[in-house]
């Protein structure tokens, strides 16, 4: 469950202030997939991040599971980010000198995991289609095929919430689908929460609640 | 292979990325304490030597005739062969003399040749069983008998064993035993004999040798003298030429210390000039630590998201530079030891200084302190880094990177 109450945060630009989240309360029960759209600059990354405990509100709250998530300290919060929360990058996210079947597997090195994660971490790559590039590195990659790869270690570490900034901005319509269905599915046989800003009218639809970022203001549609 | 990573196969990952700047780093502290742990072993094994030369002498004053002063030194500390003789009733004068212990006498001879088949200087040097202090405990302890005859024993360099029958101006001498290496070529390369055996040696070769000596039986080359307590060996040295005509008094210590103090300032030379160097070698990896920091701020951040702490990454950091470090001081330390044994007889022989590797304790703690040594410079200099690396707020790191 993730209640998100009067959350601000202002950047100063040129002496200018700019509200990028401004004033966003909404709610979002526990397995529930939700979508944002709205211009770019609307502040939909900022959002993902505040929710993500990526970076402190100016004011406001977030709290999952009845926890405010800026009470914790930065050990706890990170920890917490490292067992409930995964992201998946609106741009290129993985670390150049690793390779695919490593790269799935970094969120692991932060915290105890079970010995057979190695075998999920597979499993998720072949979901993706990737089995083939397993021990490639990502310039070895395309674009579509690196974004592929951050989608399966956005599941590594079995996690409660989902946060995808534009998760198929460069993949080509088959895997569009393909992927959203991967989404569908752990949502619905794994209970994931997701956030989904997109671009794609489409997949915001198949939501089942619905949201539009103007200016930093969020309104439902 | 398995795909799970901890933090030192990911900094050696990291490493790789940009190996030109790493060797260089490398490098440099492969240069600093290369050259500090060089100077420090070399310089050390001088002093060792000259320490264990002293003890190995076991006087505290050395009277020569005045004449022959500078040839005592250098015969001291260089073991150039020298021969000079005085009378022997400067003996009973140096006995007579105020703060004296003890005092025995010693012949130095030079020989011509050793034999036909060695190709080392040796020098005799004989001494009276009767008053002797510095040999006589040495042949109690380890060979637990006096020489009789013509016995010899032999410094370390001498390439006899005991058992061996060498001649010496037609005399054949046993070696009854060799004494351990001290370094200085005094002793090293020196063969010890009684007085008696000597003057006897001296008195046949006019009929057995090709190149007869002569030394006269009221002859002597040196004084040995132990000081009472309550003498310091200078004093005792002044008292000495003050009461005795025609004699030099070198105080084994001064000669010794003169050189030590020498060499400690040589030392403190070089320890300063690798200070400065070792300062500039800080900042250069704090700065290549900044630049790798600001490059990676946004892996970093990544990192950060899917849960590292900040400790994780502040470890991250500072492996990355202490792998580097540890590197080059191992680098440094084989680099040094082997153009230090490469170069060693080189400088030795411009230098005419004795020379003794320290014990197997002390060489251990030189290479332990080297090692530590570079773990500090790596762990110093990403420190600043480090930490500015751990405290970045992770959306921020992620976005700048961009
Ligand atoms: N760290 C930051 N510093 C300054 N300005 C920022 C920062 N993050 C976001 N912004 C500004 O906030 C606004 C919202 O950005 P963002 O959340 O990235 O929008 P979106 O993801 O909807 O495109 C933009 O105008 C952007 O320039
Ligand atoms: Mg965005």
């Amino acid at each position: 469950m993730i209640e998100v109450k009067d959350l601000t945060k202002t950047y100063t630009i040129d002496g200018q202030a700019l509200k990028a989240v401004d004033k966003v309360s909404f709610a979002v029960g526990k397995g529930e997939m939700v979508s944002i759209i709205g211009h770019s600059g609307s502040g939909k990354t900022t959002l993902l991040s505040l929710i993500g405990g990526l970076t402190k509100p100016d004011s406001g709250q977030v709290m999952i599971d009845g926890i405010n998530l800026w009470s914790m300290n930065d050990d706890c919060l990170s920890e917490f980010r490292n067992k409930k929360i995964n992201f998946i990058y609106q741009f290129s996210s993985l670390i150049p000198t690793l390779t695919t079947i490593e790269n799935v597997m970094l969120p692991t090195a932060f915290g105890n995991y079970s010995e057979d994660i190695e075998g999920y971490a597979r499993e998720l790559i072949r979901v993706v289609g990737l089995e083939d590039k397993m021990n490639s590195y990502p310039s070895h990659l395309s674009g579509g095929q690196q974004r592929r790869v951050a989608i399966a270690r956005a599941f590594i570490n079995s996690p409660e919430i989902v946060l995808a900034d534009e998760p198929t901005g460069d993949l080509d319509e088959d895997t569009e689908k393909e992927v959203i269905q991967l989404f569908h599915r752990m949502n619905e046989e794994k209970g994931i929460t997701f956030i989904v800003v997109t671009h794609n009218k489409e997949i915001a639809n198949q939501a089942k609640k619905q949201f539009k970022m103007t200016n930093g203001i969020l309104s439902a549609i | 292979m398995s795909a799970r990573l901890n933090i030192i196969s990911f900094a050696l990952k990291n490493l790789k990325r940009k190996i030109i700047r790493t060797l260089l780093l490398l490098l440099a502290v492969t240069v600093v304490t290369g050259t500090l742990f060089s100077a420090t072993l070399f310089i050390s094994s001088m002093q060792n030597a000259l320490k264990i030369g002293t003890y190995r002498l076991g006087a505290d004053v050395l009277v020569v005739p005045e004449k022959y002063a500078s040839e005592a030194r250098s015969a001291l500390l260089a073991g150039e062969p020298t021969s000079f003789y005085m009378d022997k009733s400067i003996l009973e004068r140096v006995k007579k003399v105020e703060g004296v212990k003890r005092a025995s006498p010693q012949l130095f001879v030079k020989p011509s040749s050793f034999t036909c088949c060695y190709n080392v200087d040796v020098f005799l040097v004989a001494f009276d069983p009767e008053t002797d202090f510095t040999i006589t405990p040495w042949l109690t302890k380890n060979l637990k008998k006096s020489l009789v005859g013509n016995e010899i024993i032999t410094g370390r360099e001498v390439p006899v064993v005991p058992g061996d029958t060498i001649p010496f101006f037609g005399t054949a001498f046993k070696v009854a035993g060799t004494m351990e290496p001290t370094g200085m070529k005094f002793f090293d390369h020196s063969v010890f004999m009684t007085m008696d055996a000597a003057y006897k040696m001296a008195e046949d070769s006019k009929t057995k040798s090709m190149q007869p000596i002569s030394i006269e039986k009221d002859k002597i080359s040196a004084v040995l003298v132990q000081v009472q307590e309550g003498f310091t060996p200078d004093r005792a040295a002044i008292r000495i030429e003050h009461d005795i005509d025609g004699v030099k008094a070198i105080a084994s210590d001064e000669v010794i210390s003169t050189v030590r103090k020498q060499l400690g300032g040589l030392l403190k030379g070089i320890l300063a000039v690798s200070a400065v160097v070792w300062v500039l070698a800080l900042l250069m990896i704090g700065f290549a630590f900044s630049m790798i920091v600001n490059e990676r701020q946004r892996e970093l951040g990544l990192l950060r998201s899917m849960g590292a702490k900040k400790g994780h990454i502040f470890r991250l950091i500072i492996a990355e530079a202490v792998i580097i470090s540890v590197s080059g001081g191992i680098v440094g330390l084989i680099a040094g030891s082997t153009l230090l044994f490469t170069f060693k007889g080189l400088i030795l022989h411009s230098l005419k200084l004795p020379y003794l590797m320290p014990s197997a304790t002390v060489l251990i703690e030189l290479v332990a302190g080297a090692i530590f040594f570079s773990l500090l410079t790596g762990l110093l200099s990403s420190l600043m880094p480090a930490i500015s690396a751990s405290k970045m707020e992770p959306y921020e790191a992620i976005r700048k990177g961009e």
